[in-house]
């Protein structure tokens, strides 16, 4: 452990004198800013069609509510769902609500009434979104429903019949959802990146052959390559989570604990990564576009930009080696929802078996004697 | 090196290195080619010939960092193939690149190597302070390496991979670039580390060098065409100087890049 400790004071110094450091230090601050309004899926201005064929208050009250919002603008009422269908086929109408006959009455009566919506789903990121607008919209409804109007007859459970959808993120904020995974992403990148550089810029500077003929282990050079950048990561979560704090408000609902023990697995995976490709290339170029080749995948498949459930089944397949995928998950389960060690077991196992896998072969490939 | 023994550690009877048709292949290249040698403790040994002659591959192999194709070397007493990681212990080595880090100081350099080799550190502290005063770095101690000039930086360099005192020190062209009055510094500090037993391997292209060696090997594609004292040399070949002897080999090589 002596040697290692040798090691880590080198990193130190030379991290000290290189502008990485600033890289290391600032990126992560400023990519969340920009990063997270680039990535705001909030959309404005949806184009509503009502087909209302009750003509009852609790109908109009129930436009009324989706007019309120800044999500949609009415811009027809059609008397019948078929001329609504020629809106969405036009591309004039985003969502089109059927307001059914008797919606008051079985609101009133049955204590349930249904509400149809039509989305358009040309856009399926849109369509997404405008059909989760409008349930939420219709949620928020029923609450208000129940006391107001219907209060003296609804006495037990009862009301809209609508998806639960976006329980965790109730006001259906963009940064809450994007923010944790963000801070994972961008913590990925950099770490991932300067980790595989600083090896293989010792291959080429001819540093690396210096150590190969000390009787340095190879365990105690990987961990002392591993352990600055390792320390790296859980100050990019720190100043992530403050922003998420600070400028998103983001709610940070679960353990905070428990994040950093996730994330103290989760980072020996890209970092494993790193040095498997720095000990497989000899020069920077090398290494870079190989790390680059990973991050994308990574990234791409990670669920922050499309859901996973979107994926083509080859892709949801493919995820199950997407280190970024589960610590995105479990960031999300522990920041918004809470969720205990138990609940996010499943994933844990899975960075576990990926990380033990990927590092026993960068230390099986790394060679202090070549062939 | 702070009165270090004549007598040093795994210092074994015999010769210090011992090669035996030791030879490395690149495919259907042959680098080294089944090249047999031996060198005694305290020795200075010299490794010439041209750019491309099979110098570097060579030690490198009896570094331990390069695997042999053929033929067995030993080093310190341990095997080269089998026993590299034994080997590493007991040698110092100087590599053609530069080896120190540029962006460290001199003072962290010296403390970052011997804390590798497992010096205690009150040893690194009074080899530190040896070694800058011997070399007269005192004023530079806190100055990065990048900024000395390539002469200090060989010297510091060579001191360096002595700290842990090694019983051989393996040089790949630890003079090139630097000037004259420099290089005679340098070989003043072979001359000490030889004379308290080390054994010192070194490479060069310097003809002039040549003459300081115990004995000179000349190695020509691969194969070491000659091996003897310098005089001894000179007498073999008719020849006035090292120059002469080293043109007349050379001239047939085919490997020269
Ligand atoms: N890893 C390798 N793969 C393939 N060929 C190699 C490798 N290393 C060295 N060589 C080749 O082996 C030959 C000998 O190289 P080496 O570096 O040992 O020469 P050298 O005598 O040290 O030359 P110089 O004086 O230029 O340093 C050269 O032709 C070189 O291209
Ligand atoms: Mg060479």
């Amino acid at each position: 452990m002596r040697i290692v400790w040798f090691l880590l004071e080198k990193e130190f110094h030379q991290l000290r004198r290189n502008r990485t450091l600033l890289l290391l230090l600032l990126a992560p601050v400023v990519q969340l800013l920009v990063l997270s309004n680039a990535a705001n899926y909030e959309i404005r201005n949806l184009n509503l069609v009502v087909v209302d064929q009750d003509h009852s208050p609790a109908a109009r009250r129930l436009v009324d509510k989706f007019q309120y919002t800044p999500y949609f603008r009415l811009v027809a009422v059609r008397p019948s769902v078929r001329a609504a269908e020629q809106d969405l086929l036009r591309d004039r109408a985003d969502v089109v609500l059927v307001v059914p006959r008797h919606f008051e009455r079985a609101l009133v009566r049955e204590r349930r009434a249904d509400v149809q919506l039509l989305v358009n789903a040309l856009n399926s990121v849109k369509a997404g979104l405008a059909g989760s607008y409008a349930a939420s919209i219709v949620q928020a409804y029923q609450g208000e429903a129940r006391p107001a109007t219907v209060a003296a007859v609804l006495a037990g459970r009862g009301g809209l019949e609508v998806v639960p959808a976006y329980w965790y993120n109730p006001r259906l904020n963009y940064k809450t959802f994007m923010v944790p995974g963000l801070i994972f992403q961008i913590m990925t990148l950099i770490v991932m990146f300067l980790a595989t550089l600083n090896i293989v810029r010792e291959k080429e500077i001819g540093t690396i052959e210096q150590l190969n003929v000390t009787p340095i282990r190879k365990w105690q050079f990987m961990l002392g390559k591993l352990l600055p950048f390792w320390l790296a990561g859980f100050y990019q979560l720190s100043v992530g989570l403050l922003v998420a704090r600070l400028v998103f408000q983001v709610p940070l609902v679960g353990s905070l604990p428990l994040l950093y023990a996730a994330t103290a697995l989760y980072l020996t995976v890209p970092l494993g990564i790193g040095l498997l490709i720095s000990a497989s290339s000899r020069t920077q170029q090398q290494a870079l576009f190989v790390a680059f080749f990973f991050l994308i995948i990574f990234v791409l498949l990670s669920g922050l930009f499309t859901p996973i459930e979107y994926m083509p089944a080859w892709a949801q397949a493919l995820d199950r080696l997407n280190p970024l995928a589960y610590i995105i998950r479990i960031a999300r389960m522990v920041l918004l929802k809470g969720s205990t060690a138990r609940d996010i077991a499943g994933p844990l196992g899975a960075l576990l078996l990926l990380a033990l896998t990927v590092n026993a072969l960068a230390v099986w490939r790394y060679r202090k004697t070549s062939g | 090196m702070s009165g270090a023994a004549t007598q040093l550690p795994g210092a074994v009877a015999g010769p210090v290195i011992r090669a035996e048709g030791l030879t490395k292949t690149f495919g259907a290249f042959t680098a080294v080619d089944a090249i047999s040698f031996e060198v005694a403790a305290g020795e200075i040994f010299g490794f010439l010939g041209a750019n491309g002659a099979g110098k570097t591959t060579a030690m490198r192999m009896l570094c331990g960092l390069l695997t042999p194709s053929g033929g067995v070397a030993s080093v310190a007493g341990f095997d080269v193939g089998r026993e590299p990681e034994a080997i590493k212990r007991r040698i110092g080595y100087m590599s053609q690149k530069f080896s120190l880090y540029d962006d460290l100081t001199v003072r962290e350099n010296i403390r970052f190597y011997g804390g590798v080799y497992g010096l205690r550190t009150t040893e690194i502290r009074a080899k530190t302070e040896a070694l800058l005063g011997r070399l007269g770095l005192a004023h530079e101690r806190d100055a990065l390496v990048g900024s000395l000039p390539l002469g200090w930086k060989q010297k510091l360099a060579f001191s360096v991979a002595l700290l842990h005192d090694p019983a051989v020190v393996f040089l790949d062209e630890p003079t090139g670039g630097v000037d004259p009055i420099t290089r005679r510094q340098f070989w003043d500090l072979l001359y000490e580390a030889a004379a308290r037993g080390v054994t010192v391997f070194i490479t060069t292209h310097y003809l002039d060098e040549a003459e300081y060696c115990d004995r000179v090997s000349i190695m020509v594609d691969g194969r070491m065409a000659a091996l003897d004292t310098p005089a001894g040399l000179k007498q073999q070949f008719g020849a006035a100087d090292m120059n002469e002897v080293f043109l007349q080999l050379a001239r047939g090589a085919k490997n020269t890049e």
